[in-house]
């Protein structure tokens, strides 16, 4: 009697060595789980970002006196924007279709004149709005650098004392708006997913493809020696990924980790058993190695990178999509590690992500369970 | 001589690509994932991707309790950036709601407020920001500072006039934007998707179609066979080529249809722009076959390319916001180009003039890699 769970603990213990050995051999999967992630953090924290600075822009100064060459200066000085060919107003929308320039500053003659007589001054600026976020952030800047120069010219009239209304910005939990620190979470949540549901699903369904799983119903290992054994070093990889990520993102990057250890540990294992779940059924159902890792892709990494408010907030979908993503596990775990790591959250505030995830890693892993015994009678 | 025992290239080849329909036809499932995912994930990716920040919940304090600060509040939360959530008694109180995500932004107004601006002296205002989403926190906080910015300006313009001093030079730069006046994310981001999903089918699907082959040992009867190897890709890849371009087709007809997004230019040159890259994606899945002797090998070293090429590809991000070393590495990934030819086609009416440059990397890219396939490819059975 005393030896039955010690027997069960070899069992799974020799599952899961198999596995490992199959991991180890093929060095992709290390390079996958581990290399990726560090190489996606690098990229997001040193070269990709939504900040545009440098923008390529035309001028058209048609005006050609020291006020508009002063509104030219005012638009490259500060580095937003370069300019980079000084054309015809009609030759705007041609630099636009070679994507030589962002925008164009179209001065027409008589800006000068009408800013010396104290009055309001035009210039038009033309935006390649092809691009809509590039776009905003071309007129926010436009904006700000437009009230600047009244702001400046009306000093220089003496004007101006002190500023009526004075607004003070304090900007909270990722002050210099670094992309790094908001896409630590949402890239491990993505990269577990991936790891977890795509791997599970390709080994499983290989095992099934090739036929080496009657090999292993024909052995004395029964259906949980084999789930289990299967699914704990994809576990063990996917926890020591979470570890990676964080680590990382705190060293290089300064991402803060004001909650508790724990908790974020508790958190990611329940992601991981439903993700592990998930693939599991995946591998069930199709048994075939191609088709397991498109339906792996289209069920568990696009809503994890779509719906879990990783990149897009979720307020500003349709109301449909917002439904939808409350049964998106990647959704309560992309909430609970911004909530852990940026904002010191604790149990408290994070109990109902903690739940909606155990429910799901139970509710997927009884299935596939079920589905898994079913195929062996 | 012995016409029966050396069938012609043509032959060959056409048979190859008889051989490689009938097996993809036959398994209803990956015909799905071959037409119908990528549909779904283009429209899906369409509804759900939104750059543009608007109703970011806000938490106002106003303290002050006067007729000013009332309108001030009523005109800034009334502006469409930012969304009137809730109503907070004290600074302390924002800074709570901050922390527990009930609101992104919060507007304090302190008392005193109304007292100052009738006075002429400075009147504060304090905004805090959630800045874990830094796009998002940039534009609330413009969208705030503009908004003080004007208050100000008309202040400044009510005390010159009480003062019968004529109002300050006002420089203004009116914008007018092309090409997608309204600003919608969805006309910009799904012909990048489209990019993007094609090189997941293309390239995983080749490339793991090719190691089954391998795996399951027919690879090598038909190379006994006088087929040779570079007929014999190119028949694997035709019916891929066609089913990407189906692809194209049918998120074309998608996008126009669900989204607005317009065709400005000639479609000839999306076409020619799709089969050069087609033809590039699909190379990278034979290379990666090529370096595989699994499935799992060869879905694994389809990702390890696929990752960083997306991320890389300005479809999601802008190539001007990289530094310059990494705009160089993005001139490697044929997924930049194929998402600048499309977004040119559609929305900027670019043609073959505007193109040529995306048009010729993306040829000597399908070129190259395809020949380095092949040649892998044959010095592997040789």
């Amino acid at each position: 009697m005393r030896a039955r769970p010690a027997r069960l603990a070899i069992r799974i213990g020799a599952m899961s060595a198999k596995e490992v050995l199959h991991i180890v051999r093929d060095p992709r999967t290390l390079v996958l789980a581990f290399v990726m992630p560090v190489v996606m953090l690098l990229l997001f924290g040193y070269g990709v970002s939504f900040d545009l600075d440098h923008l390529p822009l035309a001028v058209a100064d048609a005006d050609r006196t020291p006020a508009s060459r002063a509104l030219v200066d005012a638009f490259t000085r500060a580095g937003e924007f370069d300019l980079v060919e000084r054309i015809a107003p009609e030759d705007a929308e041609d630099l636009f279709r070679r994507g030589r320039a962002f925008a164009a500053l179209v001065v027409r003659p008589g800006y000068g004149r009408d800013l010396a007589r104290g009055g309001r001054a035009e210039a038009a600026l033309l935006v390649d709005g092809a691009d809509s976020a590039s776009a905003s952030q071309v007129l926010q800047k436009a904006d700000a650098i437009a009230r600047a120069e009244s702001l400046r010219r009306a000093a220089a009239a003496g004007a101006l004392a002190a500023p009526p209304v004075e607004v003070r910005t304090w900007t909270r939990y990722n002050p210099e708006g670094r992309s790094a620190v908001f896409m630590v979470p949402g890239l491990t949540v993505y990269l577990m997913a991936l790891g977890a549901v795509l791997l599970t699903a390709l080994t499983v369904a290989g095992e099934w493809e090739r036929g080496s799983m009657e090999q292993l119903f024909a052995s004395p290992v029964g259906r949980i020696d084999i789930i289990l054994g299967k699914l704990l070093p994809y576990l063990g990889l996917g926890l020591v990924q979470l570890l990676l990520v964080v680590a990382v993102g705190a060293t290089a990057f300064d991402v803060p980790v004001r909650g508790s250890l724990p908790l974020l540990f508790a958190v990611g294992l329940a992601f991981l058993a439903g993700m592990l779940g998930q693939g599991l059924l995946i591998s069930v159902v199709t048994k075939n190695q191609l088709v397991a890792t498109q339906a792996g892709t289209l069920s568990s990494l696009l809503p994890s990178l779509l719906l879990s408010g990783m990149l897009f907030p979720i307020e500003n979908m349709p109301r449909a999509l917002q439904v939808l993503s409350r049964i998106i596990p990647a959704r309560y775990f992309v909430h609970a590690l911004r909530g852990i790591l940026l904002k010191g959250s604790g149990a408290a505030e994070l109990w109902p992500d903690l739940l909606a995830l155990a429910i799901f890693a139970v509710g997927i892993l009884a299935v596939a369970t079920a589905r898994f015994q079913r195929r062996i009678a | 001589m012995s016409s029966p025992a050396t069938p012609s290239a043509l032959t060959t080849y056409a048979a190859v690509v008889r051989k490689e329909f009938r097996q993809t036809l036959r398994d209803r499932r990956i015909m799905f994932m071959l037409i119908a995912a990528p549909l779904i994930q283009t429209i899906l990716f369409g509804f759900a991707v939104d750059f543009d920040v608007d109703r970011v919940p806000t938490a106002l304090a106003d303290l002050d309790r006067s007729a000013a600060s009332r309108e001030q509040a009523r005109r800034l939360l009334a502006d469409g950036t930012l969304r009137h959530e809730l109503d907070v008694r004290s600074a302390g109180e924002a800074d709570q709601v901050l922390d527990d995500g009930r609101a992104a932004a919060a507007i304090v107004i302190p008392p005193g407020f109304s007292g100052d601006l009738a006075a002429g002296r400075s009147a504060r205002v304090q905004a805090l920001i959630d800045g874990t989403d830094p796009v998002r926190a940039g534009a609330a906080a413009s969208a705030i500072a503009r908004f003080f910015a004007s208050a100000a300006e008309d202040a400044v313009r009510d005390r010159l006039a009480a003062l019968g001093r004529a109002p300050p030079p006002l420089v203004e730069v009116a914008p007018r934007v092309l090409h997608n006046p309204r600003l919608k994310t969805a006309v910009y981001i799904v012909p990048g998707i489209l990019a993007m999903l094609l090189v997941v089918v293309t390239t995983i699907v080749t490339a793991m179609g090719l190691s089954r082959e391998r795996e399951m040992g027919t690879l090598e009867q038909v190379l006994v066979t006088p087929i040779r190897p570079f007929v014999l890709l190119s028949g694997k890849m035709t019916p891929f080529v066609l089913v990407g371009f189906l692809d194209v087709v049918l998120a074309l007809a998608a996008m126009t249809w669900i989204f607005d997004v317009p065709v400005r230019g000639p479609l000839p040159a999306l076409a020619l722009g799709a089969v050069l890259y087609l033809c590039s994606t699909l190379g990278v899945g034979l290379l990666v076959s090529t370096i595989s002797s699994t499935q799992q090998q060869s879905f694994l070293g389809g990702f390890l390319f696929i990752i960083p090429a997306a991320l890389l590809s300005g479809i999601m991000t802008p190539i001007q916001a990289m530094p310059a070393w990494l705009r160089a590495v993005t001139w490697a990934n044929p997924l930049r180009f194929f998402a600048e030819i499309a977004r040119g086609v559609l929305l900027r009416g670019a043609g073959f003039a505007d193109l040529w440059v995306q048009l010729t990397v993306l040829f000597v890219y399908g070129a190259l890699i395809l020949g380095l396939a092949t040649a892998r490819f044959r010095t592997q059975i040789g």
